[in-house]
């Protein structure tokens, strides 16, 4: 090349920028915590982008089988794509096993779901919370990317900075000093979950509109609604 | 049957105008030429012991694999044509580990024997791209046991791809009388001792050679100790007993 192409070409040209910008954060909350013989899976409904709310009700727990809810947060398409994903493989799980699938299968499954998409994560937090084998509450927590572990109280989401440690104070009695910690009761586990949202839709924007607890026992699931603060 | 033979038992997937596909008989009749195996299912456990065919004094009788271990839990015995069962347990095996590398649990018993039969009738030219990897059906049948959560099972799959849960069960050349004899001596509330006796002494009665610990080969799959193939010590205590 002669030097006046080169110059013309090289040195004055300015390099395009190319962006790819996949992922949003459409902010949420959801925590889940497992008792005894229950588990309790929390999450509120609204989906938002930046200032703006998409959706007043846009539900991120979703009931997976009869003894295991999942709930996600931040990116609401890839949770909504995950959790069609393990719908289905939850359902050729049912037809090849004859069997529903248990929570420590799911969490596996889960998991390996994740990490398939290693290097283009599905951009989710994810909780799951249900009934093991043996009838006790478990709660598993996942990061983007299929790290997990077995928890008993966890909070994800945009406002999870401000339910986590109410959680360990509240739940797991982390730096209490007093030595008589009661047991964890379902109407306990309810009340603190409603607690959390209602305090934590006060100072979180991304958190409010409805609050809808699952609640897992060895008869099955329920669900329960309460309204949050709107604004 | 072999008086009916025509035309329509070259092609290996074209029926018959009765209705049967012969080279799937046929393989079903190669089993009958195997060596007999012998599955008994108890609450305990299950136990597979099968015949070894040792043709010449020569023969390092160890050298006779057939009983092998599909996982932990599951455990196969074979008669006919055992080579083609290589194949068959490579699948099984791969499956096992699948399903515990995805669900982080056991495979079912029945699940593992549906992953095998789905293989059998992969023979001949494939439909749309499905990769076929037999030219012939396989010529082996399988006793597959093992422990999952419904408990000791026991299941026969042969290569019409069929597949049956039994209590108790003989396959190979002395299946015949061995399925008799499980049918007068099988009990429900037999115990796993007794059926590692009583599934020698089925088989001793259709051996042609006087069974010792180096011509037959038991195993067992308990809830404790998973599939085990007995040592040779360990069938002579079995055989001093019948």
């Amino acid at each position: 090349m002669n030097p006046v192409d080169f110059y013309n070409e090289t040195l004055t040209s300015v390099p395009t920028e190319h962006g790819f910008y996949p992922y949003e954060s459409n902010g949420g909350t959801a925590l889940a915590i497992a008792g005894e013989d229950f588990c309790v899976v929390a999450s509120d409904t609204r989906q938002s982008n930046g200032y703006l709310i998409n959706a007043r009700y846009a539900p991120k727990a979703f009931k997976m089988s009869e003894k295991a809810v999942l709930a996600n947060s931040v990116f609401a398409a890839d949770g909504n794509a995950l959790v069609r994903r393990l719908t289905q493989r939850i359902q050729w799980y049912k037809h090849s096993h004859e069997k529903e699938i248990s929570i420590t299968a799911l969490a596996q499954l889960v998991s390996n779901t994740l990490y398939y998409k290693r290097f283009f994560p599905f951009y989710t937090q994810v909780l799951l919370g249900g009934i093991d084998e043996s009838g006790a509450g478990v709660v598993y927590s996942f990061d983007p990317v299929g790290s997990y572990g077995l928890e008993v109280c966890r909070a994800n989401g945009t406002a999870s900075a401000l339910i986590q440690p109410f959680l360990d104070n509240q739940v797991e009695f982390k730096n209490v000093q007093f030595d008589d910690k009661p047991r964890m009761t379902l109407d306990r586990a309810i009340c603190i979950a409603k607690d959390a949202f209602t305090s934590a839709t006060e100072r979180d924007i991304y958190t409010g509109d409805h609050l809808e607890i699952f609640i897992i026992k060895q008869d099955g699931i329920t669900i329960e609604s309460y309204p949050l603060k709107k604004d | 049957m072999f008086l009916t033979r025509s035309e329509y038992d070259r092609g290996v997937n074209t029926f018959s105008p009765e209705g049967r596909l012969f080279q799937v008989e046929y393989a079903i009749e190669a089993i009958k030429l195997g060596s007999t195996a012998v599955g008994i299912q108890t609450s305990e456990g299950v136990v597979l012991a099968v015949e070894k065919r040792v043709t010449s004094p020569l023969l390092v009788s160890s050298s006779i694999e057939k009983i092998m271990e599909i996982d932990t839990h599951l455990g196969c015995a074979m008669s006919g044509l055992t080579a083609d069962s290589r194949t068959m347990i490579d699948h099984a095996r791969v499956e096992a580990q699948n399903h515990h590398f995805t669900y982080n649990e056991k495979i079912k018993v029945e699940s593992v024997t549906q992953a095998v039969c789905d293989l059998a009738l992969r023979f001949g030219e494939s439909a749309h791209g499905e990769e076929s990897i037999m030219s012939r059906p396989f010529g082996v049948a399988l006793l597959i046991a093992g422990v999952d959560e419904k408990g000791p099972q026991l299941y026969h799959a042969d290569p019409s791809g069929t597949f049956m849960q039994y209590d108790a069960k003989a396959i190979g050349s002395g299946s015949e009388g061995a399925q008799t004899e499980l049918q007068e001596e099988y009990d429900k509330s037999i115990s796993l001792v007794n059926a590692e006796t009583l599934s020698l002494k089925v088989l001793k009665q259709v051996m042609e050679e006087k069974l010792n610990n180096t011509n037959v080969q038991l195993a067992s799959i308990t809830p404790e100790h998973g599939f085990r193939i007995y040592s040779e010590e360990e069938l002579q205590v079995v055989i001093d007993r019948l």
